[in-house]
């Protein structure tokens, strides 16, 4: 029983960044229509930002956070304005063997830059674990639990009580109406991928110092970003958040119960089984809040 | 106060305007009428700016439009009620009204103009906080011209509002119109059911292919003998 706490609690940890990374990715895809092979590259460069910030010019490690956010929502607008409002229109499979080039290019970027030794991240957090009963979690992951708590509400009431959040939601709804209510919806499109890259670094920033960063960490995390997009229905926010915790406990319980090695394949398998047998996702559309 | 000239436009190889040139006085309620794909959905696009047009102009008010982009052409006063009503479906009513008004600053008067739509239609009070989706289609409609409305336009342009409505709702739509031009705001209407627009109308354009082929007063298109035969049943 204690053992299966800890999973609960391991999964809470996981899911809270696996969420961030969901929400994300749907956003783009949502708004944009754009399936977006830079995010795990996103993810990455949040936390060598971090690594950068922490360790190179010693700074304060809860300044690194907001630095990291900030990062990843100029590099996504840059990506945006430089590589996507070029080929607006143009079909899917261009954006798309664009977007891989520009994954690649960044990656190779990054090895080049940094190198490919993994680095680790100094926390501030004390190296004895929180002891509650039967469980016991590092302070420096629930601080990651609360940090990816705070950008989901962060991020929730942008979309819903904001205007440009309104914007954002008419735009994937309908983009022509949403043009005729006034709605510049370039903008839309710069500020939607922005922001879900700025959510794609936040989450490499949290889970960089859990664990190392190295270039291709991203990747990884892309193929769950893409499994928990999958599992929550395409542009649906809430079942990212949902889908997020779901890969996260489906992740401590391979990992927990079948082998160590299941916990990165539990990714690829729902991404099977949702595709076989509900190809829409866990939630219907009329759920979905953007 | 509304002047298009000679606009051609189309979608990639399709040309659907070949030069299309009509006024729209201010105060007045004109109607644009034709067959299925003549173009008079393309024609309110390219005014509004969603289709820009390969050649022509187009003057709002003796300011050029003729390429500006949608948020553009409704600063300067010109509404745009689509075709098939449009409304953001997983919005709420109150939320798909505030879209309305999107470019305005004023929150107090859009506060007030929105109590004003509620008064006009009580069904979208009583359903402000649910999803526009869930809506009848005639509440859909009463919706779609309320969020229109929320922009102070000086011109609005409707296109088949009654498009699939039950005959008491079009009815209704209809009345709408009409008071909304008496009301004092100019009216561009596209219409299907030709009789209709052209019984309410001060003036009226028959498109056919992409050309405009009659003008002139609704009673006078009423009497046309080509618009008997072929738009009005005999
Ligand atoms: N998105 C589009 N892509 C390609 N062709 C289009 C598109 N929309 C309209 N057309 C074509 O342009 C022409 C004019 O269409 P338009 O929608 O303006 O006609 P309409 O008069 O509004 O017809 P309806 O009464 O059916 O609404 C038609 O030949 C139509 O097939
Ligand atoms: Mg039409």
């Amino acid at each position: 029983m204690s053992e299966f706490l800890q999973h609960l609690i391991n999964m809470l940890v996981l899911g809270g960044t696996y969420a961030l990374l969901g929400i994300g990715l749907t956003l783009i895809f949502g708004i944009m229509n754009v399936v977006n092979f830079t995010h795990g590259v996103l993810y990455t460069f949040g936390a060598y930002i971090m690594f950068i910030v922490v360790q190179q010019l010693g700074l304060n490690f809860f300044l690194a956070l907001p630095v990291a956010v900030v990062a990843g929502w100029l590099l996504g607008a840059v990506i945006e304005l430089t590589l996507l409002r070029p080929l607006r229109g143009s079909d899917i499979d261009t954006t798309m063997l664009v977007m891989i080039g520009a994954w690649i290019a960044m990656q190779s970027a990054t090895l080049w830059i940094w190198g490919g030794v993994a680095k680790s991240v100094a926390t501030p957090f004390p190296e004895a674990p929180l002891v509650l009963g039967p469980v016991s979690v590092s302070w420096l992951r629930l601080f990651v639990l609360a940090a990816a708590a705070l950008l989901i509400v962060v991020t929730y009431l942008l979309i819903n009580r904001t205007k440009l959040g309104c914007a954002m939601r008419a735009t994937f709804q309908d983009q022509d109406t949403a043009s005729l209510m006034g709605v510049n919806v370039d903008l839309i499109y710069t500020s939607t991928f922005a922001i879900g890259s700025s959510l794609a670094a936040a989450a490499g920033a949290l889970l960089g110092p859990v664990y190392v960063i190295f270039p291709q960490m991203g990747d990884l995390a892309a193929v769950k970003a893409f499994a928990i997009v999958i599992l929550g229905g395409l542009g649906n926010i809430t079942g990212a958040v949902i889908g997020g915790f779901i890969l996260a406990l489906a992740e401590e319980l391979g990992a927990g119960y079948i082998s160590s090695g299941y916990r990165d394949a539990m990714g690829f398998l729902i991404i099977i089984a949702v595709l076989i047998f509900k190809p829409t996702g866990l939630f219907a559309r009329s759920e979905r809040v953007g | 106060m509304l002047e298009v000239h000679d606009i051609v436009c189309g979608y990639g190889g399709v040309t659907a305007l070949r030069g299309i040139s009509l006024q729209v006085q201010a105060g007045q309620l004109v109607a644009l009428i034709g067959a299925n794909g003549a173009g008079k959905s393309t024609t309110l696009r390219a005014i509004s700016g969603l289709v820009p047009p390969r050649s022509g102009q187009m003057f709002f008010d003796g300011k050029e439009i003729t390429r500006a982009r949608p948020p553009r052409v409704l600063a300067s006063g010109i509404a745009h009620c689509p075709e098939g009503r449009r409304v953001f479906p997983h919005m709420t009513v109150e939320e798909n009204l505030d879209m309305g008004a999107y470019l305005r600053g004023d929150s107090a008067e859009v506060a007030a103009d929105r109590d004003r739509i509620y008064q006009e239609f009580p069904r979208l009070a009583e359903r402000r906080r649910q999803a526009a989706g869930t809506l009848s289609g005639g509440e859909q409609q009463m919706l779609a011209i309320g969020r229109a409305l929320m922009s102070r336009p000086r011109l609005i342009m409707f296109d088949e509002p009654s498009l699939g409505l039950a005959p008491n709702i079009v009815e209704r739509t209809f009345a709408i119109i009409r008071r909304i031009r008496d009301a004092g705001t100019t009216v561009l209407l596209v219409e299907q059911n030709a009789f209709a627009a052209l019984e309410m109308c001060d003036h009226a354009y028959l498109l056919e292919n992409g050309r405009i082929v009659l003008a002139g007063t609704g009673a006078a298109l009423i009497e046309n003998e080509h618009v008997r035969k072929a738009y009005l049943g005999g």
